[in-house]
């Protein structure tokens, strides 16, 4: 390399800029900054330290950047910091003292508010100042004080409970739980809450490299077009510009970013930089500057030709369009020729005979779109050199071992030569299972030798990461008189946007875990995957069910309509039970002949029962309120399922290492996401070990210390990294009581672990620390063991999820008022954390259902990509959420657990479609449901009634 | 991002600020709060005037109406007892709607009209409450109706002057007062807002009936025609839907990435109705009360 030339660029680079002294307060300290005029008050805070402001959006949207101006909230990334001349800021650093958090921290973290953290400081510091002047502050108050504090994993209910907690100082009174376990099924406190309510620095972005480069990404503003020529000579002569690449610089390695298991599933069709740009938004060049202005203003002196050709953005006419994939290297497409990424086609018996033996056939179209994760944090990644020249990669992904293994492929360096950490994640919900910056991170690192940082903007976010897949779902089914299902076809049209990252498994997912549900002697799935010129979709909590189910439970609520049949007797006649087995899931396995899929537990009944009862169902079906006036009020219900893991794909494995006072390492490579992961695998570990959690110390998530894992996603990780800790404890457990057996002179079999001690048959016990340390010391012995481990099953968790809702039928405003999701997970292993996933997929269905949309111009152009106009709910507009976890005892779960991530996120939708229609007697079979399209559809029914009305005068 | 802003500029009196503007054209942008200017500023600013320094964050009371310094916020504004108290507090609920509580506490009634966005809370319920605004030049101020201030989509009748106090002026006796707004979620932009303002007669007429609507026409505004069918009439049901009728047929709206323009007509009408409804609600209710002097801050 260069070094003289950069060295010169450097001190060309500094251009005059005029500086101004601005004295603050900063958390009772007096500050005197040097800023430039146009510096923001969130970069100078981060900038000297303040980690614990987030940078979530950049609009004053999100509130992740909430910090106290003279004691009132406020969003830094909405003010300059020259504003702040002479005020007072506090910063979640100032919260508490001497290491201590303040009360409403405390809360915080003791209501299980706390998931992955990335919004909790701006929440804390909001709820600080609101309490100050709110001392006696009720439910409604306290949520229109958080709304500006968007929170993606939480679905506001515990964030709200613990500031009314504080406000009202409120004994813990402890939480109603039945236990069998020391530690498991305890809501065990996470492991991370506390730094992550203290805002210390524990993500991504929250270090500072000496030298770090800034890289930036062009994106291409065309849907579809060749570059014909590119002409980066001027962005690199600007100073302070250390690299600028195009498809010209780099490997050209075929590839998938989707974060699976090898050999993916999804088509190699993906290069690190390419001569053709496939949507607006895919890359086009990168550059590595000292500065994101310069680093901004290089990429507008890149010259680019571009032949701009025929863009497919409808799916339905993708078919015929102009081929999207027309080069030669890439491999594992279906029909490339027609942009046809996958095909899926399966059956059980024949549909076609079960619809002649049906007394009534139904069929529907089902319309889905394109929704986005919007984690708070967005996809950040820092790479660099380590002093051997390893390249490091610290990223917020879910999937640390793939980044590992993709990056090593398409940089063309051994495995062995890349070190991936995870710190903690900012929300991934399957965003993040996807290599999305790793790759083109580390080329710049590889180009500059020094550290380099990409940082996806929220509109970027919005433009150049995944999505949802949309769907066009036809669906039919075939019933007796009775009401027993005979055939369920579901036929899938379903846009993988420019690339096809989990095209087939995500709609694969469509059919299997979705038609089972029911039980029908024909079943029948189609689906044909097709590339269109537009924003590339992905994996997302649900993976496919969502769009799924919203078509089945939509027309199941139908056909009990038609069949004068109680909506929950005509599902409870028909759901899959016990002792069955899901023949569908054989033929749909990820990528390859699945397995058959044995129903080992299910409480499906009983979340049906209660789910009923905590919303009134019975009442509230029959009598619907407020007929007067212009709200409408209804019920609607539906059921759903999902899996546990990968069968015979998905594995994990875990390293435990006994201390010498009797706590232990527990390494192992489950990628924790904000979802308590980490406190899960703790909780495991001590039980089996017979140890408080406070023994365990849990290392996740770093390529060069644990072992592999596949990652977080497919609601794996309870169950297969789960069931890796579990095993790997019960070795170290068996080779501890062997070594103690021999110090203590007691057959290894009349000994246990329990309360930190090792007991001989209840009668005589030693405490775990003086046998560790007779072992370390005397022995010489380190205790150790590894295990790894999967499931040749999925066994699936189950879901019964009731909406009531209130409609202005002069607006089409939908208002959910209460929402209510039982779900049979297994064993729950923490009962806190589990509620804090549904509620979080609850609050993100509701959006799916009502008001989450990414759309585009007719260009291709996201034309909302910011949350000013993409919707995600905040605290105010909550509904009442209730939660309802049964348990059942599944032989495949470590202590008896299924998995809870993601199936909470199936039933919002099609329980609020079919609530409309209690209350306004219409279907809705397109989402979102937004106020618009409801008030259309009312007044297209009034005016065909008015017509009809006509008619039989 | 903002790397083209040169200079940051903190006047302490309205001459000096003034000053700092003038012959600047395009150079130089005013900064109260800043929650606007961050999201809008163009690449040709390059000097920031700060204006919070100005002592221009004050709610007065005087001879019956309302002074309101141009940097007071929308936080105050909406705790404001003064304001609560006035135009049964329809000022304090719009600014209470204004965006999250954090935007609340930095933007500023002077900016969201100075702003002159087509949504712009504030502007509604101060053009049914005949709020006018003083504009402060070099030598002279002079004082405009607000109604006159707004020129077209972020665009205002000001002349090189600055935006110093927003006049509320003391309301009639028997005069109800009411604000709606419609958005698709709890904090978002307003898809349509509507303000209405009427008065009754000793014979229970309409009188000095004033309804705006704001997010449907380039600029906030008066749907003069809709007034005109409720004026010195007595409001009776099939009025008030042949009023908010005239008012959808009054309004301009587009279509955009929020709602279609037909969609915000129908909005506008139910909004329409719903604000004259209450207002008649009001007086009505306040009629059968005691014909005393209304002071009620129902929101």
């Amino acid at each position: 390399m260069k070094k003289a030339g950069r060295t010169k660029k450097a001190k060309e680079e500094s251009v005059p800029t005029p500086k101004l002294q601005v004295c603050v307060t900063v958390n009772n300290e007096s500050r005197e900054w040097q800023i430039a005029p146009g510096d923001l008050l969130l970069d100078v805070l981060r900038r000297e330290g303040y980690y614990g402001v987030k940078r979530g959006c950049e609009t004053g949207e999100c509130g992740a950047c909430t910090v106290l101006l003279d004691g009132k909230p406020i969003n830094s990334c909405m003010m300059f910091a020259a504003q702040a001349q002479g005020r007072k800021i506090t910063t979640i650093e100032g919260l508490g003292a001497n290491g201590k958090l303040s009360t409403v921290q405390q809360e915080l973290v003791k209501h299980g508010a706390v998931q992955c953290g990335f919004c909790t400081p701006g929440m804390a510091l909001t709820a600080e100042a609101f309490l100050v002047e709110n001392p006696d502050a009720t439910h409604p108050q306290v949520a229109e004080a958080l709304s500006g504090n968007l929170c993606r994993c939480t679905g506001y209910k515990k964030p709200v409970e613990a500031i009314l907690a504080t406000a009202h100082r409120q004994q813990d009174h402890g939480r109603c739980e039945a236990h069998t376990h020391a530690v498991v099924g305890h809501s065990v406190q996470k492991v991370d809450a506390v730094k992550l309510a203290a805002g210390r620095p524990a993500f991504t972005d929250d270090i500072s490299m000496p030298g770090i480069l800034i890289g930036k990404i062009l994106a291409s503003p065309y849907a579809h077009a060749r570059i014909k020529k590119i002409d980066v000579l001027k962005a690199k002569a600007l100073p302070g510009v250390h690299a600028v690449l195009t498809y010209k610089d780099v490997p050209r390695v075929p590839h998938t970013t989707a974060g699976q298991g090898w050999p993916e599933p999804s088509p190699y069709d993906t290069y690190l930089l390419d001569n053709k740009v496939r949507f607006v938004g895919d890359r086009v060049a990168a550059v590595a500057a000292e500065s994101r202005a310069i680093a901004e203003e290089a990429l507008r002196l890149i010259e680019v030709e571009y032949e701009v050709l025929p863009a497919v953005l409808d799916m339905e006419y993708a078919r015929s369009g102009a081929v999207i994939h027309d080069e030669p290297d890439s491999t594992g497409i279906h029909d490339p020729l027609h942009n046809v990424a996958a095909e899926i086609h399966q059956q059980l018996g024949s549909v076609e005979q079960g619809f002649r033996e049906s007394g009534l056939v139904i069929e529907r179209e089902f319309r889905t779109h394109r929704q986005q994760h919007a984690m708070l944090e967005p996809h950040v990644t820092i790479t660099w050199l380590d002093s051997d020249d390893r390249l490091v990669i610290r990223s917020s992904t879910q999937i640390p071992f793939h980044v590992r293994r993709q990056v090593a492929m398409i940089l063309q360096l051994p495995l062995q030569r890349v070190h991936v950490i995870k710190p903690r994640i900012g929300g991934g919900f399957g965003g993040k299972q996807e290599m999305l910056l790793e790759d083109i991170c580390g080329a710049l690192t590889l180009a500059t030798r020094r550290p380099v940082k990409i940082e996806y903007t929220r509109k970027e976010e919005f433009y150049m990461a995944r999505s949802r897949h949309p769907q066009v779902l036809r669906m039919k089914m075939g019933f007796k008189n009775d009401g027993t299902i005979v055939a369920n076809q579901l036929d899938v049209l379903a846009g993988t946007g420019a690339y096809g990252s989990h095209s087939s498994t995500v709609q694969g997912n469509t059919g299997s875990k979705v038609l089972p549900l029911y039980r029908a002697p024909n079943m029948k799935f189609d689906c044909e995957i097709v590339y269109t010129n537009t924003p590339v979709a992905g994996a997302f909590r649900g993976y496919g069910c969502p769009q799924g189910y919203f078509a089945q439970e939509s027309l199941i609520d139908e056909v009990a309509e038609q069949l004068g049949v109680d909506p929950l007797e005509l599902r409870r006649m028909n759901l899959i039970r016990e002792g069955d087995t899901d023949e569908l899931s054989a033929q749909l396995g990820e990528g390859r002949k699945g397995l058959a899929r044995l129903i080992r537990s299910c409480g499906i009944e009983k979340c049906i029962g209660q789910g009923a009862a905590a919303l009134g169902w019975d009442e509230k079906r029959k009598n619907k309120k407020n007929e007067d006036g212009y709200l409408r009020r209804g019920v609607g219900m539906a059921c759903s399922m999902q899996g546990s893991g990968i069968a015979g794909v998905d594995w994990a494995s875990a390293v435990i290492v006994l201390n010498e006072n009797g706590s232990y390492q527990l390494h192992v490579g489950a990628a924790d996401v904000g979802a308590g992961a980490d406190t899960v695998l703790a909780q495991i570990a001590a039980e089996t070990l017979g140890v408080t959690p406070d023994m365990i110390n849990i290392f996740s998530g770093d390529t060069d210390t644990a072992p592999f894992d596949v990652g977080a996603y497919a609601s794996s990780t309870t169950i297969i990294s789960g069931g890796a800790v579990k095993k790997a404890a019960e070795k170290v457990r068996a080779s501890l009581l062997q070594i103690a057996s021999a110090i203590v002179n007691v057959p290894a079999d009349k000994l246990s672990c329990r309360d930190n001690k090792i007991v001989a048959d209840g009668v005589q016990s030693w405490t775990l620390a003086e046998i560790a340390r007779r072992i370390t010391y005397k022995e010489k012995i380190q205790v150790m063991e590894g295990a790894s481990h999967f499931n040749m099953d999925s066994p699936p968790p189950f879901c019964a999820t009731f909406a009531e809702v209130e409609v202005d039928i002069e607006t089409g405003k939908v208002r959910v008022l209460h929402l209510v999701t039982a779900v049979d997970c297994g064993t729950v292993i923490n009962p806190q954390l589990a509620e804090g996933q549904v509620e979080g997929a609850v609050a993100q269905g509701i959006g799916f259902a009502l008001t989450e949309e990414m759309l585009l111009d007719e260009h291709g152009r996201m034309i909302n990509p910011s949350f000013l106009d993409y919707k995600i709910l905040s605290a105010k507009d909550m509904p009442k959420l209730t939660t309802i976890l049964v348990e059942t005892n599944e032989p495949l779960g470590p202590y008896g657990a299924k998995s809870i991530g993601e199936i909470a996120i199936n039933g919002p939708a099609p329980a609020i479609a079919n609530a409309l229609y209690h209350a306004l007697g219409i279907r809705f079979r397109k989402l979102p449901m937004r106020a618009e399209d409801v008030l259309r559809a009312i007044h297209e029914k009034e005016k065909t009634a008015v017509q009809v009305a006509v008619v039989t005068h | 991002m903002f790397d083209h802003i040169r200079s940051f500029r903190q006047p302490f009196t309205t001459t000096e600020a003034i000053k700092l503007l003038q012959g600047r054209e395009g150079e130089a942008c005013l900064v109260a709060g800043g929650t606007d200017v961050v999201l809008r500023a163009s690449r040709s600013v390059k000097v920031l005037v700060d204006i919070s320094r100005l002592g221009l964050s004050y709610i007065k009371r005087k001879g019956g109406g309302l002074h309101i310094g141009a940097t007071t916020t929308m936080a105050a504004l909406e705790e404001s007892v003064l304001v609560r108290l006035t135009a049964d507090g329809i000022l304090a609920h719009a600014a209470a709607s204004c965006g999250s509580p954090q935007t609340r506490n930095m933007a500023t009634i002077g900016g969201n009209l100075a702003n002159a966005s087509p949504a712009a809370d504030m502007a509604t319920p101060l053009l049914v409450m005949e709020a006018e605004v003083v504009l402060q030049g070099l030598r002279i101020s002079r004082t405009l109706p607000l109604e006159g201030y707004f020129a077209g989509p972020h665009s205002t009748n000001s002349n090189r002057e600055l935006l110093v106090e927003v006049i509320v002026p003391r309301s009639k006796p028997n005069a109800a007062f009411s604000f709606k707004r419609f958005a698709r979620t709890e904090i978002d932009i307003a898809l349509v807002t509507v303000a209405a303002a009427i008065r009754w007669d000793a014979k229970q007429r309409c009188a000095d009936v004033r309804i705006a609507l704001g997010a449907v026409a380039p600029c906030p505004m008066r749907a003069h025609r809709a007034e005109a069918v409720l004026e010195g009439q007595s409001a009776d049901h099939k009025l008030i839907w042949q009023a908010a009728d005239m008012a959808a047929q009054e309004i301009a709206p587009i279509t955009d990435v929020r709602a279609s323009a037909e969609y915000r007509r129908e909005i506008a009408r139910v909004l329409t109705r719903r604000a004259v409804e209450e207002c008649i609600q009001r007086l009505t209710q306040e009629g059968s009360l005691h014909a005393g002097s209304r002071n009620g801050g129902a929101r």
